[in-house]
């Protein structure tokens, strides 16, 4: 009895020793006196490809534009600013943009306006084949800018001639590669290629290292020409796909310094303890709307066994009276927790320069709506249906993607306000890809069999990225109303060549057209929500002023950042003292930058833990032949 | 072992790895939507998209075209390339993530079954005993839980309260570190994830083997050993646990099966680099090539663990073989 107690003692304390190790290697960090200082950022998104050409992704965006300069930047107000150019001058035909004589890539090659002409050569060559590089998203920059040709007549020369005078050649997303490293590779072959890294750049920090689904490490630039140096030597991406709760858990433990796309719940908790966070709810570019099934308004076409339920949609006043049926702050306070702004026009807040207030805003006013129905001729029937010109009752199909779990909340409040107008609203959630695949018109291969489309775009730093979508000539690809409008059209192909002033005055114009026709009912911009800690960096600024420090235009913040234990702000300072952070470049508590190899330490772990394993079993062997022998 | 019990079960492993690999071209395409529209991309015009649907393939006929390439590419270790992560073979990304599941519900079903055993043969020999009311009563517990709901807990306490372990991922930044600093920082990683996998797992070994045990414990060798004076735990583990691990081969090998599938939910709230992650993200983008590696690669899995099921259970109980 007593041996087999002893074996058992033993037993536990061969597992506790096991147990013991393992959690004792896990807690005692190893610490090195050297390590970087690492920016920690985190994301919902996993980085899809380090090939800039590739890349679908606000991450990935994210990701080349810290290795890769872009011809012109991004400042604090998304305006122009210099990037791989230093200076440029426009003329009616053509921009000379000037690149620095003494600038090198990352890896101490000589940067020029060769590399401007290779880059910039790709998307080009892309164009006029009508083809496209890799997944097609950069290279349309140069077609939409005009631009027709290109010029390096020196190193530090580069030109380009476009077809007309606008300002859209300062917004291309073009990254300069080195032509030294993939000057081999045309345009067809660019967007095959892996980008590995370590990678040559001449961004503030480059690409070293990518973990796929876990993190993107870059590293400083020596030879970084920008003007600003961030305290950081260091930035890490980390991804947390579709997972904001390890991702908060993570920005408290100290591991992110940053989370970028935190839930409403989640930011109204952090919001509490301004001591050691900052919260940053930034206009986004984009907005979620109602798209209304107009296919036929302004062609005059129809779908056989397919299109709307009703002709009523292809009236702009029954749509006009509809925006009048919809609480855009409601929605705003009740849908998104008051995180976001109520929508009107199809150009986004956050373009500042761009967006206008409509001429004539649409209020919430359901007896207005009834009164506007009733004057178009859409009159109720003895039950109290709302019926169409043929005389059939209305009784609307919403369809939403079943990304976003407000879109159901936003259905469910467009039910109810419709029904009091007597119109009835079925409402129904795809997967992304069916939804599509249910928009699509004839000339998309679909029979477009749904009414109302609930979902929302984001857009570019040009409002075009997001006023090409309703173009006529965009039925059976992107538009999702269907919508066709030549005064449009023209409008749009008026600003394309236009600038300054003369677009503003043409871009107000399509504003205040599509509003009137309300193809679209915008019922909010939405928000990001960013969240980041006071105790290790400052300077963080909003970009633009009304958006957040990062994934947003261009990547400045990363540049400005500085110590916080060396910057007396109010509340920071706070949070800095009680956290015991960083107060030189020294060793870091953050998970993510513990390493070095204390190698002694976890040797003597190890062994010790092997010593006690080995001699519990040895006392149990020694007793079980007591035992036997007993 | 008769080589005939031998071949017939090889016979229908080969047949429903065959049936497998039919159903896999089938089924992804069965799915709506296509790889095109996963981009909302207002840019790409028709032809781009038209372009993009020759490069993969998806302009040619489903039957036979498409049937027949993916038939003779998947015979020949051609894979495709992974539309979602552009330029990089499927075999690549498929076997970088199946390193980390491996690892993680590797570990976590060995220590699963050596603590799920060990409990579940305990309980079920002193019923009604200490160790059977709360380990059973944890089993049932963690049994019934996803892993989600065990691993966020363990994230919320051991990581951002305690800050013992990391909260997420695999491995930390920093490519330059020594074998030991690796091993260790894996290590460090690894705790977590593989504490909320082996709670999951414990729970049913542990049921299944207490059930077994208080089988075994009403049979006539055990009331026979019994009476020839044997000590109660030389009993249990000399007669009783050996006989009641049959059930628990079934278990374990369909368990084993899929160890390479992963557990979704446990890769997703640790953000575990594995074949778990990897499938929710190949299903937002319909990769088609990924989706239908990653289903070969877990069907065939679950087919040679149950094959060495057949094999092991033909072994150990001769009435299988008759």
């Amino acid at each position: 009895m007593r041996s087999s107690l002893r074996r058992r003692g033993a037993g536990l304390l061969a597992m506790l020793a096991i147990t013991g190790s393992v959690i004792l290697v896990g807690v005692a960090g190893p610490v090195a006196a050297a390590d970087p200082v690492t920016l920690s950022v985190g994301t919902t998104q996993d980085l899809d490809a380090s090939n800039p050409f590739n890349t679908e992704l606000v991450v990935g965006y994210e990701a080349f534009e810290l290795t890769y300069s872009l011809l012109v930047d991004f400042d604090k107000d998304a305006h122009p600013a210099p990037g791989f150019a230093d200076s440029w001058e426009r003329s009616a035909d053509r921009v000379t943009f000037h690149i620095g004589a003494d600038r090198k890539w990352s890896d101490g090659q000589p940067a020029t306006s060769a590399d401007v002409c290779y880059s910039w050569g790709l998307a080009l060559a892309a164009n006029k084949d009508e083809s496209y590089i890799g997944s097609g998203y950069l290279d349309p920059g140069t077609k939409d800018a005009g631009v027709t040709k290109i010029e390096c007549p020196d190193p530090t020369t580069f030109i380009a001639y476009t077809t007309d005078p606008s300002d859209r050649i300062f917004q291309v997303y073009v990254p300069i590669l080195p032509e030294h490293i993939w000057g081999k590779d045309d345009y067809k072959k660019i967007g095959d290629e892996k980008f590995d890294a370590p990678l040559v750049g001449t961004g503030p920090y480059t690409l070293a290292e990518w973990k796929t689904g876990q993190f993107a490490r870059f590293v400083r630039n020596p030879n970084w020409w920008g003007p600003n140096k961030g305290f950081e030597d260091e930035v890490v991406l980390r991804f947390f796909a579709d997972n904001t709760d390890t991702m908060v858990q993570a920005l408290k433990s100290g591991e992110l310094d940053y989370a970028h796309g935190v839930n409403s719940d989640q930011f109204k908790q952090l919001q509490a303890d301004t001591a050691t966070y900052t919260t940053v709810a930034g206009a986004a570019n984009g907005w979620t709307q109602l798209a209304f099934n107009t296919y036929g308004t302004g062609t005059g076409k129809t779908i056989k066994n397919g299109g709307a339920s009703t002709k009523a949609l292809q009236d702009t006043a029954f749509r006009d009276a509809l925006g009048y049926a919809t609480d855009h702050k409601a929605l705003v306070d009740r849908v998104l927790g008051g995180f976001g702004d109520p929508g009107d026009t199809v150009v986004p807040p956050v373009l500042t320069d761009y967006h206008v207030t409509p001429d004539t805003v649409r209020t919430f006013n359901i007896d207005l709506a009834k009164q506007k129905l009733d004057a178009a001729g859409y009159v109720l029937d003895a039950s109290g249906k709302r019926l169409d010109k043929e005389g059939k009752e209305i009784n609307l199909r919403l369809y939403y993607p079943n990304t976003d779990d407000n879109y159901k909340k936003v259905a469910q409040f467009v039910e109810q306000w419709y029904g009091e107008l007597g119109i009835g609203v079925t409402h129904q959630s795809f997967d992304s890809d069916t939804l599509t695949d249910l928009l699509l018109p004839p000339e998309g291969g679909g029979t477009a069999k749904y009414d109302i489309e609930l979902w929302g775009w984001s857009g570019s730093p040009d409002p075009n990225g997001l006023l090409y979508v309703f173009l006529c000539n965009q039925i059976g690809t992107s538009s999702d109303s269907l919508w066709c409008n030549k005064e449009y059209d023209d409008l749009y192909a008026k600003e394309s060549k236009e600038g300054g002033a003369d677009r503003k005055a043409t871009l107000a114009q399509m504003q205040n057209l599509v509003y009137n026709e309300a193809p679209y009912d915008v019922l909010y911009y939405d928000a990001n929500l960013d969240v980041y800690r006071n105790d290790r960096f400052a300077g963080w600024q909003n970009m633009p002023s009304n958006g957040t420090p990062f994934f947003s235009y261009g990547i400045l913040d990363y540049t400005l950042l500085t110590d916080a234990t060396l910057v007396p702000t109010p509340g920071p300072t706070v949070a800095a003292a009680t956290a015991g952070p960083v107060a030189t470049q020294g060793p870091s508590t953050s998970g993510t930058s513990g390493q070095g190899g204390n190698s002694t330490l976890i040797l003597v772990l190890v062994v010790a833990a092997i010593v006690i394993v080995g001699g519990a079993w040895l006392y149990r062997r020694r007793s079980a032949r007591a035992v036997e022998e007993e | 072992m008769s080589g005939r019990y031998l071949g017939r079960k090889l016979i229908q492993a080969i047949v429903t790895v065959v049936a497998i690999i039919l159903l896999n071209f089938v089924l992804f395409r069965l799915m709506p939507g296509s790889p095109e529209r996963a981009l909302r991309n207002p840019h790409l015009t028709a032809e781009v998209i038209a372009g993009n649907r020759a490069r993969w393939g998806l302009d040619k006929p489903l039957f036979p075209d498409q049937l027949v390439d993916y038939v003779q590419e998947t015979l020949t270790g051609d894979l495709g390339y992974s539309i979602k992560y552009r330029g990089q073979p499927v075999t690549d990304v498929v076997l970088n993530a199946m390193g980390p599941t491996l690892l993680l519900i590797g570990l976590g079903e060995i220590v699963a079954i050596v603590i799920g055993l060990a409990l579940g043969a305990r309980s079920g020999w002193v019923r009604g005993g200490i160790v059977d009311r709360i380990g059973n009563g944890l089993s049932l517990i963690f049994y019934s839980m996803p892993y989600f709901v065990i691993g966020m807990p363990l994230i919320i306490i051991f990581a951002a309260g305690l800050h013992w372990f990391p909260t997420s991922g695999m491995t930390s930044p920093g490519g330059d570190k020594d074998l030991v600093a690796t091993l260790f920082d894996l290590g460090r990683h690894l705790v977590l994830p593989l504490a909320a996998v082996s709670l999951g797992l414990i729970g049913a070994y542990s049921i299944l083997m207490r059930a077994s045990i208080i089988e075994t414990r009403a049979e006539d060798y055990v009331t026979t050993a019994r009476a020839k004076g044997l000590a109660d735990s030389r009993i249990l583990r000399a007669h009783a646990f050996p006989n009641a691990l049959l059930p628990m081969v079934t278990l374990i090998a369909i368990n084993l099966g899929y160890v390479v599938a992963g557990a979704i939910t446990a890769e997703i709230v640790f953000t575990w680099p594995g074949l778990g992650t990897l499938t929710v993200q190949a299903l937002d983008a319909r990769d088609y090539p990924l989706l239908q590696a990653i289903f070969l690669i877990v069907a065939v899995s679950v087919v040679l663990a149950n094959l060495a099921a057949d094999i092991i259970y033909g072994y150990l109980d001769p009435r299988v073989r008759s």
